[in-house]
């Protein structure tokens, strides 16, 4: 690109200063871990700041790095909350004789994502993916003395091997084919042959395979949703960050996977059963951690789906505002009990009736097609209609329900107020989708299975809005009284993964290392 | 019982046993070990050992050794500190030694030190004896698998707000349990016990019949059953609390719940399952198990009987010199009537303030009282379908207080606020818009991230939930009647009054103001943040008492009625309430519109002095929160930083270190810096006529200064069992119930680490309380002698009581009535 610029090169070579700052901080002085995360996120706001200006090209490469819009959100999300944890972690962990410890790997790991957000070439990525997961495994362990702690890092450990086996035989495949692991000569390779070669259709299912186990679809979620023997700021880097690197990666490949059509249809369906499962079990959990957990499983479920049906710009939306939601989420965990006393203090509450829900449903329904009508009228210039408009208008109508069936108190000021919190969803929702449209390039890549696709999230969503309404409408029935207890058990997709665990790689338990009165010794331990 | 052997495990599950009416008293005996443990919204502290308190506390010590591995006293490392530190010296030593005709010498217990503790072995069960012979590297425990799985099911079956969803609940905890477990697949495919669902549709539909069918089954002898029951509940001890918290409420209420032997049959039942699911060698092993558990019991009371000399020695260090202090405190006079008197709770942390506010000013005087004011009652928040308890655990409420000031259409108001707020909940965590939400309102998480990790989001008030400002002023929390709805009459408080001012030893001498000062704490993001506030409120702020009685004792109508009961308050004295944060060590005060203008110079210059106090009082502080070297407007902005910082799990330090509670006048102790490690209650035992107030300072604030102290020397010598561990792992359970550390294992109960441990020390010493009690020994014994269950704390170790004599000018133990 534009290398000779001295500006371009600068900002480039800033870019490249930050996994640096992050890494040689971890190495010298981990104990200032909060200024470098500061300093980090000051430096991405001078390159934000200088693409925004356009004072620097978006979308250009040099001395390895990519700049664009993705890098920006990016890198903004990961310094941002990277800034937030290590502010966290300095108080939390106040006492914790091991905080260097922990504090350099929160730095490695940083490191290691903002690599391979900047990275140009697959190759960067794949090593930096890699080392990101190694470094967090010590974080993951960071209190060696706990066995749940080591059964849940081990599995995660193995299954992101079996996914660094996938994605490094990408990585031979797209070699061989394209001659290049660079981003943009993938790129540009993709859209010369858009049939693109068998081997590179296997290529792409083998990064999907890859992306899936690393992002934690099921059946190999057990190991994120056991994680909280961490913590809780690791909970927040990993469930805000790192599991969702997979859809960074896809965003990445999105010129490539549009192509592609086999890996993208398997990425619909890994995607859209976890997010439906996930979604259900969560409603089952009792603690305020896992629920988490599994809500961030879904979450990146639905992600995946977006990035399977090509909807690029939706699956970097979601990503930011997901982690963005889950870092605060899960830091801010111990105000459950605060939230409950501020429940209970609420006076009426409304009795699940069929009644209700069928016109709310129903109400939802035709403002959402009304909605599908409009804009349908106003791009009809394009063409015929689009399944994308009415499969969102969908999701988007059966997920006010709960905003206005969920409240108790009757009368013209809460009407108000209901169709004013619709209104805004919907405002925010649009706004949101427009505006990720508009800066984010390639938008419009749409996969050529996205209509079968579409067909596909526009019957999950209809299926887990019918499952749970029953659920709700009749939790003595017979449906719900024969579905509770697999959605209490997670399927029971998971046991036969601990169980193999234990024998391949077993949880042997250290001496506390921390202070010996902190790490106090595990009588009954959890242990999914 | 005797007909059950070695195939026995194996017959068809449906054994014809009845549950007998011994076995049901077997059941409730090893039920009624189990102390209640309170949820996380009302988190007020509890002697996890007080269904024990009937058994000197040594062998209480050997007992739950020998069934669960629990160690009540420090490590011997910990006592080899103190001494080599000059905590713990001889004199001490052979003090603790005196007059107990033990065969321990001095050499002993200094040889104690430098050895290592005895290993004591545990009774084995059948989970025990089914790890015994499995790879426990390569498989799961059964024991971490049992208690895991049982406790999930609990919390789903308990659950009260996380879930959306959860099993049926008819039939009671232990017929949901085995609905549950017939078509409960995780035993086979994380343990490969193919047969378990078969084995649980066998197992008897009630609890009684479980429990006397699977103790046949297994084979236990009868005088062993309530051991092994308890050494089973033992193993699920936060559940069972939790239980057992239940039935406390039940029973306060004229009821009862049976949650907890329901619990009690799930375990059973594992062990009866374990040992059909096992082999005949495993039937083979458990019998010489059972049969070693006598030999297991001698070796736990054997294992460390000296060193509870050492324990009591660590006590002597620190009481002798604060008994000697107390005696010369007897040379002082009563205060004549001074400016202000202060009125605040007995907690620990008052007696830092009192101190700093008493050295502002000669004619501050201070008395000490429990925060709840005495006055037993409920309080329901403005729109709120229910009450909450703001009393001590021990009583139930009789009386309701509210809100009052604010119209209907501020009550309209905070209802819809509410429940839109329910709505956008509802909208974020149902497993379909959830999506939606992410999409429509998850970047504006960016702000909320930054407001609460720069602190912006300023300290939150429960009570002020869905108020405007102007309306939180206006708000004014009174008694209102009774918890019936009945009305309260002039004479009756009139009466409540009386009472009230007669038990906290004013009845005359009244100041100009007389301040009645509440407590809480202030902080952010904390599951235990209810375990900050005011205990005799039931884990709330004391705002709501100290309000609702100072503004009783202004009623004329009241006074009239006082003075009928011989009580003259001045026309010229007006009470105040107020609310000390223990937090900032700032100290709020209320409905002030009502104040006489003849008082405000009153009022201004109390103001002063109350500021003047905070500053010394968070500069005494300051060294523990590792705050020192701070001048006094940095170190005040340092503290209220704590008090918004959501990452902050040591905002202050609570009750750690509490030893002591005197029951006194303030002259007594006025002179002594007690370190924040007492508790101080006012008592003129002159003008008890009947001794009815020491009667009911022994049966209510002496049992919940017990409480405490005891929670904190539990939380402390065996954190794992009897504290909550590592606050940076804590996952809340249930909306409110309480916290997992991790993801899951037993519900935990007790204190956190963070609570009792800087990192690098302990801040909180574990020594049992002692009692320093000024009134006639006669008096001391005739109220032991009415109360079983105080004697009991007396007598077996539990507390150290002690008898402030006036007449003799000396402090000495409390030996018996003579």
């Amino acid at each position: 690109m534009n290398a000779s610029d001295p500006w371009s090169l600068g900002v480039h070579l800033a870019a490249l200063a930050i996994p640096a700052l992050l890494g040689v901080t971890a190495l010298v002085r981990p104990r200032w871990a909060e200024v470098a995360c500061a300093l980090a996120l000051a430096m991405t706001l001078g390159i934000v700041l200088a693409l925004a200006t356009r004072i620097v090209r978006a979308g250009g490469s040099a001395v390895g790095v990519r700049l664009d819009v993705v890098t920006c959100a990016m890198l903004l999300l990961v310094c941002g909350i990277g800034y937030v944890i290590a502010r966290y972690s300095r108080t939390y962990l106040h006492g914790d004789p091991r905080i260097d410890t922990y504090d350099r790997w929160v730095l490695l790991t940083l490191g290691a994502v903002t690599s391979l957000v900047i990275a140009s070439n697959l190759l960067v990525i794949a090593a930096a993916w890699t080392a990101t997961s190694i470094a967090l495994h010590q974080l993951l362990t960071f209190y060696p003395d706990r066995s749940a702690a080591l059964v849940a890092a081990h599995k995660k450990f193995l299954v992101s091997r079996l996914a660094d086996v996938c994605f490094w035989s990408c990585l031979v495949l797209v070699r061989a084919s394209v001659g290049s692991l660079d981003l943009d000569r993938i790129s540009g390779w993709a859209v010369a042959h858009p049939d693109l070669t068998p081997s590179m259709h296997v290529a792409a299912v083998l990064a999907v395979i890859a992306v899936a186990l690393k992002s934690a679809q099921l059946p190999f979620h057990g190991w994120l949703i056991q994680v909280m023997e961490a913590p809780t700021p690791v909970s927040a880097l990993l469930h805000a960050g790192i599991v969702n690197i997979g859809g960074f990666v896809m965003i990445r490949l999105a010129p490539w996977m549009a192509h592609a059509l086999a890996a993208q249809l398997l990425l619909v369906i890994i995607g859209l059963v976890t997010m439906v499962v996930a979604a259900l079990v969560m409603t089952t959990r009792v603690s305020v951690k896992v629920a988490l957990a599994w809500s961030t499983c879904a979450q990146v479920g639905f992600m995946l789906v977006e990035c399977g049906l090509g909807a690029w710009h939706l699956a970097l939306l979601h990503l930011v505002a997901h982690s963005l939601y889950k870092a605060h989420s899960f830091l801010s965990a111990g105000g459950a009990v605060e939230a409950w006393r501020v429940q209970e203090m609420r006076a009426r509450r409304p009795r699940p009736s069929s009644m209700r829900l069928v016109v709310v449903t129903l109400g939802a329904l035709g403002a959402a097609v009304a909605c599908v009508m409009v804009i349908e009228a106003r791009s009809a210039a394009h063409g015929g209609p689009d399944l994308a408009v009415r499969v969102i208008a969908l999701l988007v109508g059966l997920s006010v329900v709960p905003l206005v069936a969920g409240r108790a108190v009757v009368g013209a000021a809460s009407m108000a107020a209901s169709a004013a919190s619709v209104a805004v969803v919907a405002l925010l929702y649009i706004g949101g989708h427009s505006a990720a449209a508009r800066l984010v390039p390639g938008a419009t890549m749409a996969t050529g299975t996205a209509n079968l696709g579409w067909i596909l999230v526009g019957a999950g969503v209809v299926v887990l809005f019918a499952v749970k309404a029953v659920l709700a409408l009749k939790p003595g029935g017979r449906f719900s009284r024969a579905l509770y207890p697999w959605l209490f058990a997670g399927l029971y997709l998971d046991e036969r993964f601990t169980r193999a665990t234990f024998r391949i790689w077993p949880p042997r338990l250290q001496r506390p290392i921390t202070a010996r009165a902190i790490a106090v010794r595990d009588p009954v331990g959890g242990l999914t | 019982m005797t007909h059950t052997h070695g195939s026995a495990p194996r017959s068809p599950a449906v054994a014809p046993a009845e549950p007998t009416a011994a076995l049901k008293q077997t059941v409730s005996r090893a039920c009624g070990r189990i102390a209640p443990s309170w949820p996380l919204d009302r988190f007020i502290a509890v002697n996890p050992f007080w269904g024990l308190i009937d058994l000197p506390l040594p062998e209480v010590a050997a007992r739950l050794r020998a069934l669960s591995g629990a160690e009540l006293l420090m490590p011997r490392a910990w006592y080899r500190e103190q001494y080599r530190a000059g905590r713990l010296r001889d004199e001490h030593l052979t003090a603790a030694l005196a007059g107990t005709g033990s065969g321990c010498s001095l050499a002993d217990l200094r040889g104690l030190l430098d050895e290592p503790e005895p290993a004591a072995p545990v009774r084995q069960r059948v989970v025990d004896v089914r790890d015994g012979d499995r790879d426990l590297v390569h498989e799961v425990s059964w024991r971490n698998f049992v208690t895991h799985s049982v406790s999930q099911f609990c919390a789903a079956y308990f659950d009260d707000g996380q879930a959306s969803l959860g099993p049926a609940r008819e039939g009671g905890l232990y017929a949901s349990w085995r609905r549950q477990a017939v078509s409960d697949r995780s035993p086979a495919a994380l343990m490969g016990f193919t047969t378990f669902r078969g084995m649980a549709s066998e197992l008897p539909a009630s609890a009684p019949d479980l429990t006397a069918a699977a103790l046949d089954a297994l084979g236990v002898a009868e005088p062993e059953r309530e051991s092994y029951l308890w050494s089973l509940l033992l193993d699920q001890n936060g559940w069972a609390s939790w239980c057992a918290y239940r039935r406390w409420n039940a029973r306060l209420a004229g009821g009862d719940d049976d949650a907890i032997s329901d619990l009690l049959a799930i375990r059973l039942a594992w062990e009866w399952m374990l040992l059909r699911g096992g082999s005949q060698t495993l039937a083979r092993t458990w019998k010489r198990a059972t049969a070693s558990w006598p030999a297991v019991d001698a070796s736990a009371a054997a294992a460390r009987t000296s060193d509870w000399w050492l324990q009591s020695a660590i006590e002597i260090a620190w009481r002798s010199p604060v008994a000697s202090a107390l005696a010369a405190g007897l040379a002082e006079a009563r205060p004549a009537t001074p400016a202000v008197q202060a009125v605040f709770c007995i907690d620990v942390r008052s007696e830092v303030f009192r101190r700093a506010l008493e050295s502002t000013a000669d004619s501050v005087t201070t008395l000490g009282f429990a925060g709840f004011f005495g006055i037993p009652m409920d309080y329901r928040p403005l729109g709120a379908p229910s009450a909450r308890p703001q009393l001590p655990g021990l009583l139930a409420p009789r009386l309701r207080a509210a809100d009052t000031g604010l119209g209907a259409e501020v009550e309209e108001q905070r209802a819809r606020r509410l429940d839109l707020a329910a709505g956008w909940k509802a909208f974020k965590t149902d497993a379909l818009s959830t999506f939606t939400f992410v999409e429509a309102l998850g970047l504006a998480y960016a702000g909320k991230l930054v407001v609460d990790s720069l602190g912006l989001g300023g300290a939150r008030s429960i009570e002020r939930t869905g108020l405007s400002r102007d309306a939180d002023a206006r708000r004014k929390p009174r008694l209102v009647g009774s918890v019936d709805g009945g009305p309260l009459d002039a004479e009756a408080r009139g009466e409540l009054a009386a009472t009230m001012l007669r038990a906290m030893s004013l009845t005359r001498g009244f100041a100009r103001i007389v301040l009645l000062a509440g407590h809480g704490s202030v902080t952010r993001n904390n599951p235990h943040a209810a375990g900050l506030d005011c205990g005799a409120c039931c884990g709330q702020t004391g705002e709501v008492n100290a309000r609702a009685a100072a503004a009783l004792l202004n009623e004329p109508e009241v006074r009239s009625g006082l003075v009928r009961r011989g009580i003259e308050v001045p026309g010229t004295t007006w009470f105040v309430a107020g609310l000390h944060n223990t937090t900032t060590d700032e100290l709020a005060l209320f409905d002030l519109d009502e104040l006489p203008a003849s008082h405000r110079p009153d009022l201004a210059a109390l103001r002063t002095g109350l500021a003047d106090a905070g500053v010394r009082a968070r500069a005494e502080r300051a060294d523990l929160l590792g705050l020192q070297r701070k001048n006094p407007s940095r170190l005040h902005r340092a503290v209220r930083a704590r008090t918004t910082d959501w990452a902050q799990v040591r905002a202050e330090w609570g009750l750690a270190n509490n030893a002591a509670f005197i029951v006194a006048p303030r002259e007594r102790s006025r002179h002594l810096d007690l370190g924040g490690r007492a508790f101080l209650h006012e008592y003129r035992h002159e003008e008890d006529d009947q001794y009815d107030v020491l009667e009911l300072i022994m049966t209510a604030p002496m049992v919940v200064t017990h409480w405490i102290n005891l929670q904190y020397y539990a939380s402390t010598v065996d954190n794992a069992r009897y504290g909550s561990g590592n606050k940076v792992l804590h996952n809340i359970v249930g909306g409110h119930i309480g916290v997992f550390e991790g993801n899951g294992g037993d519900l935990r109960i007790g204190l956190p680490m963070q609570s009792l441990h800087d990192g690098a020390d302990w801040v909180h010493t574990p020594l049992r309380l002692a009692v320093f009690i000024e009134a006639p020994r006669a008096a001391i014994a005739a109220v032991l002698a009415r109360h079983a269950h105080v004697r009991a704390l007396v007598t077996h170790g539990w507390i150290e009581l002690f008898c402030i004599d006036a007449q003799a000018g000396v402090v000495v133990a409390y030996q018996g009535p003579t």
